[in-house]
């Protein structure tokens, strides 16, 4: 079964991260923009880091077997510092319109501010403007009250319902999102937001119509295998594989494919290994 | 150039007006860089990547050939539209307006801007974006600049040309595909392959049996 990690930071992981997740059947990932664990005090940081998700690093993954894209924004967080979201948000329309790009995000809610307001409403915008989906961010903190946030942002934006999939979501959200048309993504992580068996006991509850699951991965206490190891999950659970293939490949290709920029086909990948001596193999 | 832009036109058939009317790089409109922008970004899901194959070649004003095959029909794209927007940009401007594309550029967009350099107009401006891509360890970017290009023969500085020769070594690239290398030959580019190869056999490792096109004889 090919499986699809719709969430993943990968430029914070390892050359033996590609290889393990390869090997455990992920074919593609989509590395959502955000940030870095720290504030970036410059906006000339953001072209480097956009232009790393739109070269190096699909570049770095086709090394393994595995096609990249990603999805480009201002995150929540750093929304909040005004001496650089300006400067972010004037760069997006030049870098959304290039090919490997999927969506908007992450966009949405950390603190739930006014500036978050803003620059949420700000991004669904460009979202309609290049025809993309978005890719929401639901906080840590609050969660539910900013899920319902999000949700109410959607729909006062008129933003089309079926091109927004909020992400992070826990027992308490998931009937929320599942309400209206957008999508649910869920992040299952060694002790945070969502785990296997707890997601293997949505999925029974809830069935496969509109739900992702993803390893949002980063820099942090995380683990790449997450979707392998929640696919696992979900078979000792006594759940079918073609539920099981929806969940973990269909439906986040699906859903990233109404970018028009999602191209799979069974060539080789773009720039395939071919040879030894590249510089990623060869460490 | 005028030649290369007719063979990129054969190219891309009916694409290749729309493309130029799309990104207003047609003498008919005002030219926009923000469409040129739009245009050049999306150039890969609109033509596709396909290499275009054959025994493609293109030749420069100095009636020099060299093969394009390998392109891939969004770089044949990319590279029209560079070639026919930078007539539409001041001159004083062209080197900050080269680097920026590049600077901004996604992996097949370097790739092409690269492949494209030595069929603008006094190429020799561009070499800091040229040096700057032969230090990328994105593979691909490297030989866009490296391989099947006579930009770094006609214009590279001995010691940078040493280095592109000796990463593509480094890298596996078979040395063949580097345009001019012979009349670039150096003796201190045949001192660095000698060190090369006494450090693969120090090492218990092959060497490269193209590297005698570099070592002392």
């Amino acid at each position: 079964m090919k499986l699809c990690d719709p969430h993943i930071h990968m430029s914070s992981r390892t050359t033996a991260d590609y290889e393990a997740m390869a090997a455990a059947g992920i074919a593609v990932v989509i590395e959502p923009a955000f940030w870095l664990g720290q504030p970036r005090t410059h906006v000339g940081t953001f072209e480097d880091y956009f232009g790393s998700l739109l070269g190096w690093e699909p570049y770095r993954a086709s090394q393994f077997g595995v096609r990249h894209f990603c999805t480009l924004a201002l995150n929540p967080k750093e929304a909040n510092d005004e001496r650089i979201a300006d400067g972010v948000l004037a760069l997006l329309p030049r870098y959304l319109a290039k090919d490997g790009v999927v969506a908007v995000g992450e966009i949405g809610y950390d603190e739930q501010t006014p500036a978050e307001d803003r620059r949420f409403a700000e991004q669904l915008e460009l979202a309609r403007r290049f025809e993309l989906p978005a890719l929401v961010h639901t906080p840590h903190r609050d969660k539910k009250r900013g899920t319902e946030r999000s949700l109410a942002v959607v729909r006062e934006a008129g933003f089309p319902e079926e091109r927004v999939l909020i992400d992070h979501n826990n027992e308490e959200t998931l009937p929320l999102v599942l309400a209206t048309g957008c999508w649910a993504g869920h992040s299952i992580y060694p002790n945070s937001k969502m785990d296997e068996p707890r997601m293997a006991a949505l999925v029974q509850r809830y069935g496969s119509e509109r739900i992702i699951i993803n390893s949002a991965a980063d820099w942090g206490i995380s683990d790449p295998l997450k979707v392998p190891k929640t696919v696992t999950a979900m078979r000792t659970a006594g759940i079918d594989d073609t539920t099981i293939e929806t969940i973990a490949w269909r439906n986040p290709i699906a859903f990233f494919a109404q970018s028009g920029r999602l191209t799979l086909d069974d060539a080789p990948t773009e720039h395939a290994a071919s040879f030894e001596g590249n510089s990623v193999r060869r460490g | 150039v005028s030649d290369a832009l007719t063979i990129f036109r054969g190219i891309l058939g009916s694409e290749a007006a729309a493309l130029a009317t799309d990104s207003t790089v047609d003498a008919a409109t005002p030219y926009d860089a923000a469409r040129f922008e739009m245009v050049f970004a999306s150039a890969g899901r609109r033509l596709g990547i396909t290499p275009i194959g054959g025994h493609t070649s293109i030749t420069d004003e100095r009636g020099r050939s060299w093969r394009i095959d390998a392109w891939g029909r969004d770089e044949v794209g990319r590279a029209f539209l560079l070639v026919a927007a930078i007539a539409r940009v001041p001159s004083v401007d062209h080197v900050a307006w080269i680097d920026g594309c590049y600077r901004a550029g996604a992996l097949r967009e370097r790739t092409a801007l690269l492949r494209a350099l030595p069929l603008l107009p006094e190429p020799g401006r561009f070499l800091g974006t040229a040096l700057d891509a032969c230090r990328a360890s994105t593979q691909p970017v490297f030989e866009a600049i490296a391989c099947e290009n006579p930009y770094p023969a006609d214009h590279f500085p001995d010691a940078s040309f040493a280095q592109l020769a000796m990463k593509a070594v480094f890298t596996g690239v078979a040395l063949a595909r580097i345009l001019g290398l012979v009349s670039r030959h150096t003796p201190e580019l045949a001192r660095m392959a000698d060190d090369y190869a006494a450090e693969r056999r120090a090492a218990g490792r092959d060497v490269p049996a193209d590297l005698t096109l570099l070592t002392t004889p």
